[in-house]
């Protein structure tokens, strides 16, 4: 288990399957400079390996794979295909969708066939490949049903009976068993396995987007962790566990939570960054409801003050990258601390769980009055005859000194929070913001 | 009633299918590809025969059924028309980023010119075209019914093609799917449903009109083809009540035959087109579909085009890895697209130049007149929907909030959405001038007669989409009856009521040509109105005036929609839209 850092993976040349080399992303925001989604990500993908991408949802993992597979161009870069650069679709790679992607009005048979007719096969070849394929992932038996008639873990078998049916060198799956029921997942996740080890025959390669720490930990040789805003390779990491691989093996456990612990180092940095010193700064809102922030007291509250963050994530059954805006915002609110993996109740968090549903609305408010955009908003409202601004006015505040957030995102944030706080009112008919 | 009907011959097609020895479907299905034939051979004598403007229309009962099938045809032929002209404008507006913002405007504006503006370019062209055969005639008369069948399909299939799922483009991006492989699996497929349901609205749009697209004055000139509309439009200038029935039955024959044995078949084979997993959980039937798929002889035929299909489908060349695809965007496609745009673009500035000049020659007096007029009209379409609203909405939602009531009578409804209002218009005229009302009123009434369905429709859509979770929390607050309307029905519906108004004032504004001035027992009664100023322009060749009444009106359709109606919706879709 060697903790490679990002340069590291931009290995020499011949051997990779396919390659990105210093890959840039930009989103076009309507009226507003583009959002930044991937920065200077390099990955190469080696023969006979599984590689994941894990991170928060943001961080660009759906379009790193997107951009492998030749779907999205990147904006910045070089995507590499066998040493050579890619042009158009990368033509050795299956896909798997996490919502399936089937087209409802074909059956099983005629989803896999459409794409070996496209291949301009022949008919008999068309028809036995595709049968072979629906036989491998154990969909005998269900060739002539329609996929609305199909279970989620068995759509996801069609899913993976089309991408077989190329005979793929590398196959590409996108939260492939997010939407499956967890004992199926757990099935699916085996069976994959199985098709890959067979080292002889294609696919060669797996990579696949997760962001379950246990799956990508079962499963993968490497796994790149990636963060958000804008999207980032921060570390890889070799997974060397012998396969087959148990859930309950000392090994498996201990490098659960080493990521654990690598994700709330990157997450829930212990020194609070960029601290006010000289020009005050504007503090990103994290996409968190104030609801939530609130929950996340009084589960704290409730056992006594404080709890590890992922047995937080398992108890309240949330996606990582979710729970942690909720912890992050509470912890920019000074409402948590975060001592490594525990989230701690703060004195101020204590005294707003404590207090009467009325006393809890003046403490939020002095909450987020301690941040600049929020102070900003209040000082121009209180200029205004009206007390009021218009929601242009915030956005453009948000886009000139946070030119990385998702400004739309934050002003649902900023509205959620604000409100909560009885700090304004939003007329959304009227886009304005006022003063309460 | 219509259940009953599928009920008999449910158990007729029943007793058919035991006695399967005898092939009673097959048989049947035989006569009535034969009797088909005959009626293609009928049809192209008339077409090819030598130019008759205008027949003699024979009023005799047994005249009738050759008249409807003429007719029948015509709106089939125009049909098929508009179907491929929305599978070929609509794709191209949906595929082409620079192509889309000249069509869909284009269409837009189409969509608010009357028949009557289409009328005169389209028959003295067509009848120049072939000065010697009924050809031209005939397809004037197939175009007018076209214009009024294609817009709304073309709109449907452009905005199924544009919200495609983009799991499912990218299954076919990655797979390598051509072109026709992607419109046929994905694209098609996947717009289908919608597009069967506005065909059968367009179809009875096509009939809408079917009296003025068969018997029309242009001029000095009087155009008459053999047909119902015809037959219908003869009977009332004479004034034979008898045949006026007649003519109503057929029609309601017609649109039945057409339900039955097309629409509700295609309908019901259309699920399999279905996205979402849940929706609708009552399954529809077809007893004319059943009977198809029992029959030996449509199985034996479907094989053997697919046999014959396979043969002959060429294969396409396999990519190989070393050929990158082409980039979207370029080569020959791109190209025949670009040149296409350009005479678009070519032909409206054509056209508007043409246009310009027509209306520099009328008089400011008569833009006055126009305008003035216009309001007219304007307040008379406001007070049909508003009327339309005031019956329809208690209707609808007590319709759509009971399954027993909507299961029964949505089908009679759409029957009766279906028939041409203009062809009940005598009757009410007798009926309103036997009250002693005139047309400055009446024609709300008739304006009425055609567009109230729209809203009916929409109103049991959305009474029928409403939670059930809603209801049932208005049960349980025991919210008395007036309150429930006001604050659950009413705003729940919203979204369906602004949809049913926009379609339902969208056709006012176009009846209002038909009810404002209509000749009735040998005279002319007409009210002061832009629709009867332009069927006055139309009868009378004064393509200026003619001309400047349909700018007049397409511009109130298009400012109202984007001034009145859009906004509504807007405010619907944020505020009162249940499922968000």
């Amino acid at each position: 288990m060697v903790e490679a850092t990002a340069t590291a993976t931009a290995l020499s040349d011949g051997e990779a399957l396919c390659e990105l080399r210093h890959v840039d992303k930009e989103f076009p925001q309507a009226g507003g400079p583009p959002l930044r989604v991937l920065q200077d990500i390099n990955i190469a993908i080696r023969p006979n390996e599984v590689v994941a991408l894990l991170g928060p949802s943001g961080c660009g993992k759906s379009t790193i794979l997107r951009i492998l597979a030749g779907l999205t161009e990147p904006s910045g870069g070089e995507v590499r295909y066998h040493a050579a650069p890619l042009v158009g679709l990368n033509p050795g790679i299956g896909f798997v969708f996490q919502s399936f992607a089937l087209y409802p009005w074909m059956t099983v048979t005629q989803n896999v066939e459409a794409v070996l007719k496209a291949q301009g096969l022949a008919p008999e070849e068309v028809a036995s490949r595709g049968a072979r394929a629906i036989r491998m992932v154990g969909l005998a038996g269900f060739e002539e049903a329609y996929p609305r008639q199909l279970s989620g873990g068995m759509k996801q078998r069609v899913g993976m009976a089309r991408a077989f049916s190329l005979d793929p060198e590398m196959l590409f799956m996108d939260e492939p068993f997010s939407q499956v029921d967890a004992l199926t997942a757990e099935s699916l996740r085996a069976e994959v396995l199985d098709l890959w080890a067979a080292k002889d025959s294609n696919p060669s390669s797996i990579v696949m987007v997760s962001h379950d720490i246990k799956e990508v930990v079962f499963m993968a040789d490497r796994i790149v962790l990636l963060d958000a805003n804008p999207g980032r390779v921060r570390t890889v990491v070799e997974n060397t566990l012998p396969r087959p691989r148990d859930y309950r093996s000392p090994g498996l456990l201990h490098l659960v939570d080493r990521l654990h612990d690598i994700i709330t180092g990157m997450e829930m940095p212990d020194e609070p960054v960029g601290v006010p010193a000289a020009a005050p700064t504007f503090e990103p809102l994290p996409f968190a409801g104030a609801g939530e922030i609130l929950g996340l007291l009084e589960y704290l509250d409730a056992r006594g003050g404080q709890e590890d963050v992922f047995r937080i994530g398992s108890d309240t059954d949330q996606e990582f990258g979710k729970l942690m805006g909720v912890v992050n915002a509470a912890e920019l609110l000074d409402l948590v601390d975060t001592p490594r993996r525990t989230v701690v109740l703060s004195p101020r968090g204590a005294q707003l769980v404590k207090a009467s549903a009325v006393e809890r609305q003046s403490l939020w408010r002095e909450a987020i009055l301690g941040l600049r955009l929020f102070q900003v908003v209040r000082d121009a409202m209180e200029r205004q005859e009206r007390h009021q601004v218009d929601r242009d006015f915030v956005l453009e505040i948000v886009a000139v000194n946070m030119p990385n957030e998702d400004y739309e995102r934050m002003f649902g944030t900023f509205v959620n929070w604000g409100r909560y706080a009885g700090l304004f009112d939003y007329d959304e008919a009227s886009e304005r913001l006022s003063a309460a | 009633m219509i259940r009953q009907v599928d009920k008999i011959f449910g158990q007729a097609v029943a007793f058919l299918d035991r006695s399967r020895r005898v092939g009673w479907v097959d048989l049947a299905l035989v006569a009535g590809l034969g009797g088909t034939i005959y009626g293609l051979v009928h049809l192209s004598r008339q077409w090819t025969g030598a130019l008759r403007p205008a027949v003699e229309i024979d009023l005799s009962l047994s005249a009738l059924p050759g008249y409807t099938l003429l007719s029948l045809s015509r709106g089939l032929v125009a049909y098929l028309l508009s179907l491929l002209f929305t599978l070929g404008y609509g794709y191209w507006a949906a595929r082409d980023r620079l192509a889309e913002r000249v069509l869909i405007p284009a269409l837009d504006i189409l969509q608010s010119i009357p028949v009557l503006g289409f009328m005169p370019g389209v028959v003295l062209g067509l009848v120049g075209l072939f000065p010697h055969s009924n050809t031209g005639l005939e397809l004037a008369s197939v175009i007018m019914i076209f214009t009024g069948q294609a817009w709304n399909m073309t709109f449907s299939f452009y905005h199924s093609l544009r919200s495609l799922p983009r799991d499912l483009t990218e299954v076919a991006t990655l797979s390598r799917f051509g072109w026709w492989q992607r419109f046929r699996w994905v694209e098609l497929p996947f717009s289908a449903i919608g597009l069967i349901w506005n065909s059968m609205m367009s179809m009875a749009g096509g009939w809408f009109f079917l009296m003025v697209s068969e018997a029309f004055v242009l001029g000095d000139k009087d155009f008459r083809l053999p047909g119902l509309g015809s037959y219908m439009s003869v009977a009332v200038s004479r004034g034979d009540g008898r045949a006026m029935l007649g003519a109503v039955v057929a029609m309601v024959l017609m649109i039945v035959a057409l339900d039955q044995l097309l629409w509700r078949p295609v309908v019901v084979w259309s699920q399999k087109f279905r996205v979402e997993e849940s929706g609708q959980t009552e399954t529809m039937t077809s007893w004319f579909l059943d009977l198809l798929q029992r029959s030996r002889l449509v199985a034996g035929a479907g094989s053997a085009l697919r046999r014959l299909a396979r043969f002959r489908s060429p294969r396409p060349p396999r990519p190989s890895a070393a050929t990158p695809p082409r980039p979207a965007g370029r080569g020959p496609g791109a190209a025949i697209s670009l040149a296409l745009f350009l005479a678009v673009i070519a032909l409206l500035a054509w056209g508007t130049v043409d246009l310009v000049g027509l209306l520099r020659h009328v008089p400011g007096a008569t833009w006055g007149g126009i305008s003035r007029e216009a309001s007219l009209t304007l307040l008379r379409v406001l007070a049909a929907t508003a009327l339309g609203t005031l019956w329809t909405l208690p209707a609808g939602l007590a319709i759509g909030l009971s399954p027993r009531l909507s299961r029964v009578l949505q089908p009679v409804v759409q029957v009766v959405a279906s028939f041409p209002a203009p062809m009940l218009f005598p009757a009410a005229v007798a009926v309103l001038s036997a009250l002693g009302v005139g047309l400055d009123l009446g024609s709300v009434v008739l304006m009425l007669l055609g567009t109230q369905w729209y809203i009916l429709f929409n109103v049991i859509a959305g009474a029928t989409a409403i939670p059930a979770d809603l209801r049932e929390a208005a049960r349980i607050y025991r919210i008395g009856t007036w309150q429930r309307f006001r604050e659950l029905y009413l705003p729940a519906v919203f979204p369906y009521l602004v949809t049913g108004w926009v379609t339902a004032a969208g056709g006012a504004w176009n009846a209002s040509i038909v009810s404002e001035y209509m000749s009735f027992r040998g005279q002319v009664i007409a009210a002061t109105g832009l629709g009867a100023r332009i069927s006055i322009a139309a009868s009378s060749a004064d393509f200026g005036v003619l001309a400047a009444a349909i700018a007049v009106m397409a511009a109130m359709v298009a400012l109202f929609n984007r001034l009145v109606w859009r906004r509504l919706n807007a405010m619907a879709e944020v505020r009162f839209s249940v499922s968000r």
